[in-house]
């Protein structure tokens, strides 16, 4: 079971299957079916050093030389899986990847993609819009994005990618 | 390649009150099967290649085996006890291992977490020491004694109670519980699972029980045993690894497990290893 499925109380961190609890360290806190027991310290799960930047949650796996970059002017609009790998993605875009983001340009307007990679062919795509887009301009993004998973995942599967 | 000694064991392939002559489609352990109700009014089921399978009906459902069972479907003589309601509570299709299904049927302790105010509610996490063996004789599992706290123990209950299990594993992928039942102390309810292997990961989980209680309307009993098996289903199909590893690796057991560690050494000791992985990732 992933922890992500779990919840955070207070500065814990807590599984939802049988609700074992995590300190931002790793270590296990408390495994509740045997409240009386001090949980030794091996168990426990790998930590990532995590930052929130511009509204973008980063980790890192290891030490991070510098800081997460920076989107000035953009804010975060939603993130949705792709069943596709970045190669992809940039296809169906038309474009390749600069300065860390994707631009898709869709019906006139641009929308700016931040890419993570969550496997062979899977990615994370967070959506970015200029941080005074009105709802109506973030709709349209919204759709814009959804077009392009469309494309990418089309792609995907019929391997012209490859 | 071994043979699979799972072959030989019946399996649950659909409910006997939904026989009909037309038919219904379905599969066990890769294989296409389907099952009617033949010219003779038994139930009929043909394998793959046309083959007529074993067959035959107990507890509400039909069962089969692909192979040739040495020995007749397990027993529950509750079942033919007077006065209990029959509940078919029907199928749940569910994207995990056969084997997993059965295990997290088996576990207490993440009641409070995941049947929340129904069978188990936070303060009172604390699964109390409980006694689990291999009978030899009958070659079940069975674990006794097993005690908790239930804001909800049945669609009967009324407020808390504290709870008494028995837990019995007489085939790989079906388990009985007997279960405290509220109005009548002294007899046991009795909740199973039987998991109909479709693949190594996918099943179709069919529970069902043999209750004391003639107030509560069979809507409702029905409801009550869906509604905890959906929050179960969200459960299974998100743990990983997908197939149950019968060798010791990455999870830690504590004393409350000790039901899923018996479970899984006996399915090493017979090689019923559809749906498990026996090296450790």
């Amino acid at each position: 079971m992933r922890l992500s499925h779990g919840f955070v109380r207070g500065e814990i961190l807590s599984c939802i299957y049988h609700g074992w609890t995590y300190a931002q360290a790793g270590n296990c806190l408390r495994i509740p079916a045997h409240p009386a027991l001090t949980p030794p310290d091996t168990i426990r799960v790998a930590a990532q050093p995590v930052e929130d930047g511009g509204g973008i949650i980063w980790i890192s796996v290891g030490e991070p030389a510098a800081g997460p970059p920076r989107f000035e002017g953009l804010a975060p609009l939603r993130s949705m899986m792709v069943e596709a790998d970045v190669a992809a993605l940039e296809a169906a875009a038309g474009t390749k990847i600069g300065e860390g983001l994707l631009d898709y340009t869709h019906n006139a307007r641009t929308i700016r993609l931040l890419l993570a990679a969550e496997g062979q062919a899977r990615t994370l795509m967070h959506v970015l819009v200029d941080e005074d887009s009105n709802p109506t301009e973030r709709i349209a993004a919204s759709r814009a994005a959804e077009a392009l998973r469309r494309a990418a995942e089309h792609i995907s599967l019929s391997g012209i990618a490859r | 390649m071994t043979r699979n000694a799972m072959i030989d064991e019946w399996y649950p392939v659909g409910l006997a009150s939904q026989l009909d002559a037309h038919g219904r489609k379905t599969a066990l352990m890769g294989e296409p099967i389907e099952v009617k109700r033949g010219e003779d009014g038994n139930a009929k089921v043909t394998g793959g290649n046309g083959r007529t399978l074993p067959a035959c009906i107990r507890y509400g459902h039909v069962w089969s085996s692909l192979g040739d069972p040495q020995k007749p479907l397990f027993a529950i003589p509750e079942a033919d006890q007077p006065g209990r309601r029959l509940v078919d509570v029907g199928v749940v299709r569910v994207r995990c291992s056969p084997l997993r299904a059965v295990e997290n049927f088996l576990d207490i302790a993440h009641f409070p977490f995941v049947h929340t105010d129904i069978l188990g509610a936070e303060p009172h996490t604390e699964v109390q020491n409980y006694k689990v063996e291999i009978r030899e004789d009958e070659d079940e599992v069975w674990a006794t004694q097993v005690k908790f706290y239930q804001p909800q123990a049945a669609k009967s209950a009324e407020g808390g109670i504290t709870t008494e299990y028995m837990y019995r594993v007489p085939a790989p992928t079906c388990s009985i519980l007997y279960k405290t039942c509220p109005p009548r102390p002294g007899e046991w309810d009795v909740i199973t699972l039987f998991v109909q292997p479709l693949a190594e990961d996918l099943c179709d989980v069919w529970p069902w029980m043999a209750l004391f209680d003639d107030d509560t309307p069979m809507t409702d009993l029905i409801h009550f045993q869906q509604t905890i098996f959906l929050q179960d289903r969200s459960i299974l199909e998100n743990q990983i690894p997908g197939l149950l590893p019968l060798d010791p690796g990455m999870e830690i057991p504590t004393r409350a497990d000790l039901t899923s560690v018996a479970y899984r050494r006996w399915l090493k000791r017979h090689g019923y290893t559809y749906g498990a992985q026996l090296v450790a990732q």
